[in-house]
């Protein structure tokens, strides 16, 4: 089961994407929670999660969330602008799936 | 042109960085988004209160009845929204710093109340005015005291914390319920805390103001309010949202956490002013940036970016991204236009993306000015709700505000007509290239 976080402003934009995530995931075959919350409430959630990917528009968060990331000991990146405008689930799952490293 | 535009995005990054990283504006955020709730709550009661026509329909009574019975729902929230916010901060602040923070936040608001007036000068009749003690008045804690709020919730947590590092707290003997030591290992920073703000008023009241809030008021509240209604700050805002979000940004998220305490501030005037009966003050609201800048389809008003390209969309691109942004669109999310058209770091946009806002809160301005529309009343609309609605319901009930709307609607859509159409083609061509290549490669 992976754990797949996702921030921006109110975690509504990055709704969008994960429910495009969700239908990568179940095509794939991958067993994966995928959720998205506002940016206020990412560093509780990130305790649960193996992953956090940020909004592009709220990027200027990476460097406060890399400290409470390296705490919890999960890697972080920002998604990438343009699978974020075509709301790339595929795209976005890969790099999640990346990250975590598998 | 790229160039430039590493240029400013080095100046703009560290901006966004530094406001969005700063505690007491994350505090102030956040402390915000704990009252949005009751704000809200409020608002809704506001629209339902004063119901178009209703007053026509029932009688004078019935009418006075029916509000005032509804009347405690927006008097108890939305009037009073400083005390949500400042219970917010003293949360928030305090829970930044690892302390408990329900005490951060039950000391900011106690300290708050220590500066506030408790007193109201009642007038008994024409020329004898009594002082009736034992209450406070409710404008202090909604629009009048919102920056004596803020500041002392920011000032309070500094001194909690303060206070509890220096761990002059009483130590209770081992077999003590937690719960137990916990209340009084709380209890001498609070008293620390409250007795500095006791003082504080004490001196006030021997200097000509009298009250701290009336200071903070005379000397920082009115001149900000003042500057942040006026239309050259207006503009400011505005295009800097446009700034930031151009380079992919979350322009409202950085410039509200400047702007907001200003916004709100007019909002409760006029909230004052509408539930009084009397002529409402301010024009520039918070509602005014929410509903007729922002919320038409979202920032840069991209809901008539959708619109033209349902209409002259010919490149399989545009029309797509149509498809995917619409309905997000209408509830005001825009980030699929912003990056998917692209909106960001692309040069052909920027004129219409900057001059469209300026011209739309011109006439935004300019059309309440002259009497056309009213001004917002003071509710708080949720920024997800659609064009039209929202207008309607930030004016008061008005449909002049939603035929605002509308207008702004058409004139964004003309603004971003040509641009929108050289976009169209520019991909149509290339998306024919492509075509007739790949055509070409199976012909062979």
């Amino acid at each position: 089961m992976k754990h797949i976080l996702l921030a921006c402003s109110a975690g509504m934009s990055t709704s969008l994407l994960v429910s495009k995530m969700k239908e990568a995931a179940e095509a794939k075959g991958i067993d994966a929670e995928i959720w998205a919350v506002a940016q206020d409430k990412a560093p509780k959630e990130m305790e649960r999660a193996d992953v956090l990917l940020i909004g592009p528009q709220m990027r200027f968060m990476k460097k406060k969330f890399s400290k409470t990331a390296e705490e919890v000991g999960i890697p972080l990146d920002v998604i990438d602008p343009m699978a974020y405008g075509r709301v790339d689930g595929e795209a976005v799952l890969n790099k999640a799936l990346e990250l975590i490293g598998e | 042109m790229n160039r430039f535009m590493e240029v400013l995005e080095n100046i703009l990054m560290p901006i966004a960085d530094k406001l969005n990283n700063n505690r007491y504006l994350t505090a102030l955020r956040n402390g915000f988004m704990v009252a949005l709730p009751f704000i809200i709550f409020g608002s809704i009661f506001v629209v339902i209160a004063n119901f178009p026509f209703l007053d026509k329909w029932i009688s004078e009574d019935a009418y006075a009845a029916y509000q005032a019975a509804l009347g405690p729902a927006s008097a108890s929230t939305l009037s009073i929204m400083g005390l949500f916010v400042i219970l917010g901060i003293g949360y928030k602040l305090t829970e930044h710093y690892g302390g408990e923070a329900i005490y951060g936040g039950a000391v900011a608001l106690a300290s708050f109340l220590i500066l506030t007036p408790q007193v109201i000068d009642f007038v008994t009749s024409a020329d004898v005015t009594e002082e009736v003690g034992g209450v406070i008045p409710t404008a202090s804690l909604g629009a009048e005291g919102m920056f004596l709020g803020i500041f002392t919730a920011f000032i309070a947590a500094e001194l909690y914390r303060f206070f509890v590092q220096k761990d002059w707290t009483i130590k209770m003997p081992a077999g003590v319920p937690d719960a137990v030591s916990r209340s009084f290992s709380a209890l001498i920073p609070i008293t620390m805390t409250l007795s500095t703000f006791l003082v504080v008023r004490i001196i006030f009241s021997y200097t000509p103001f009298g009250t701290v809030q009336d200071f903070i008021y005379t000397l920082i509240q009115e001149p900000l309010t003042a500057l942040g209604s006026g239309l050259p700050a207006t503009l400011v805002a505005v295009l800097l949202i446009q700034l930031f979000w151009f380079f992919g940004l979350h322009g409202q998220i950085i410039v509200n956490s400047v702007f907001d305490p200003i916004w709100y501030a007019l909002n409760n005037q006029n909230l004052e002013a509408f539930n009084a009966g009397q002529e409402l003050p301010n024009i520039v609201t918070k509602q005014f940036i929410d509903t007729f800048i922002v919320g038409i389809g979202g920032s840069g008003m991209t809901l008539a970016v959708i619109i033209g390209i349902f209409l002259i969309g010919r490149s399989r691109q545009l029309k797509e991204l149509g498809k995917l942004g619409a309905p997000a669109g209408i509830f005001n999310v825009n980030e699929p236009i912003i990056f998917g058209l692209p909106i960001i770091m692309n040069p052909l946009v920027i004129i219409p993306w900057l001059i469209a806002p300026v011209v739309v809160t011109f006439i935004t301005y300019f059309t309440m000015a002259g009497g056309l529309v009213p001004y917002p009343n003071g509710v708080i609309v949720p920024w997800t709700t659609p064009a039209v609605l929202s207008g309607f319901l930030a004016t008061g009930n008005a449909w002049q505000g939603g035929v605002l709307q509308l207008v702004n609607i058409a004139v964004v859509f003309v603004i971003w007509w040509p641009f929108l159409k050289i976009m169209d083609k520019q991909y149509y061509e290339n998306e024919q290239s492509a075509e007739n290549e790949r055509n070409e490669s199976t012909n062979m």
